[in-house]
């Protein structure tokens, strides 16, 4: 089939997305994937911790481990789909990053993100496909923020590429 | 049906055709922006405003009858704060939530890597969060301005048509036509570049 063998335009898969996500805020609620992760640290903090999660006043007050949390599937679905895709494509390898700059940067850059999503409450997704399209006031607050992180982020990537 | 499970399922399918388009398409949000930024490509751009003015005119039209599910809570500069370090986070891992998800399904072992680290980082952060002090709580969520605790409330196109009569959807396509003006900016500038670059070729 074609639309395995040939990359396709982004413009039309968004559109696609889009008009998706339309039903999903009738239904549900706007993509959204920051939340999914978070109940998932909760899940997984849980398994570990046992009870003693509970002393932690945010997993108890904000989000409570719940397994049922639709927000997790469509994270779990990103991957499957993305999974199946990579696959019908003959894309899928494993591949490591191969430097051990890039395994930092990345740890970094992993930190930051979940550390940026919890102080905000929300992700580049809601940002751009949630509040945003919504107009919500945080829309623009977290278009402005990322906008400019995107920028320090760029200027220190470029730092490294010619350093 | 069961409504957790209907709404796992929704969830799923919704998730799994997302993570199909973007594999294929290799839509990346960081792309959108850190290309733009450092290489003056605007592939995912484009995309990025596409999706948004389609998003505008639905989201405001069902906001305007009163149907969908908008996302409720108070903002404010936890939002610049928390997106910059976010910001700042997406490039240098080269990838966003979407993308962790969609490259770890391609098999990317840093992406993965960057996913596990994002768990860690909203764990470490959740070790700060208390009820009564900022960053955001619920006892400084008022749903009005409150600058003692730095929140602006809550509003959106709903609570704009609320407060002054004028259909949300009004409102959303003013924001549809500033989308669309950068959009058609971006083509713009792209089709000078395939001139100049025909003209520099010959």
């Amino acid at each position: 089939m074609d639309f395995f063998k040939k990359s396709l335009d982004p413009v039309i898969a968004l559109s696609a997305i889009a008009v998706l996500d339309v039903f999903m805020f009738l239904l549900l609620g706007a993509w959204t994937v920051g939340g999914g992760e978070t109940m998932m640290t909760g899940i997984i903090a849980q398994f570990f911790m046992g009870d003693d999660l509970n002393r932690i006043p945010f997993w108890s007050l904000v989000f409570t481990p719940d397994a049922g949390y639709w927000k997790i599937y469509i994270s779990l679905g990103m991957l499957f789909g993305a999974f199946v895709g990579a696959i019908l494509s003959k894309e899928f390898f494993i591949r490591f990053p191969r430097r051990l700059s890039e395994w930092v940067l990345i740890t970094i850059g992993g930190l930051l993100m979940g550390i940026g999503i919890r102080m905000a409450f929300v992700c580049n997704v809601s940002t751009f496909f949630g509040l945003t399209p919504e107009m919500n006031l945080g829309g623009y607050l977290s278009m402005s923020g990322i906008i400019a992180g995107a920028w320090v982020g760029s200027m220190i990537y470029k730092k490294i590429l010619e350093g | 049906m069961d409504t957790v499970v209907g709404e796992i399922l929704v969830a799923f399918v919704f998730g799994s055709i997302v993570g199909l388009l973007v594999q294929r398409s290799r839509f990346c949000n960081t792309a959108a922006l850190r290309d733009a930024m450092l290489f003056k490509t605007f592939r995912n751009t484009k995309a990025l405003l596409m999706a948004m003015m389609i998003l505008t005119m639905g989201f405001t039209t069902f906001i305007t009858i009163g149907e969908g599910n908008p996302m409720k809570f108070d903002v404010g500069l936890n939002q610049i704060v928390g997106l910059f370090l976010f910001g700042i986070g997406m490039v240098l891992a080269g990838a966003c939530t979407v993308s962790t998800w969609v490259k770890t399904g391609e098999g990317n072992v840093g992406a993965l890597w960057a996913l596990l680290f994002t768990f860690i980082g909203m764990f470490l952060f959740s070790l700060l969060w208390s009820i009564n002090y900022w960053p955001p709580t619920g006892a400084s969520m008022t749903g009005d301005p409150n600058f003692e605790a730095l929140q602006l409330g809550y509003s959106n196109a709903g609570t704009l048509q609320d407060k002054y009569g004028v259909p949300a959807v009004v409102f959303g396509m003013l924001q549809t036509l500033v989308l669309f003006a950068i959009y058609r900016a971006i083509v713009r500038r792209e089709k000078r570049q395939k001139i100049d670059n025909v003209a520099a070729s010959q």
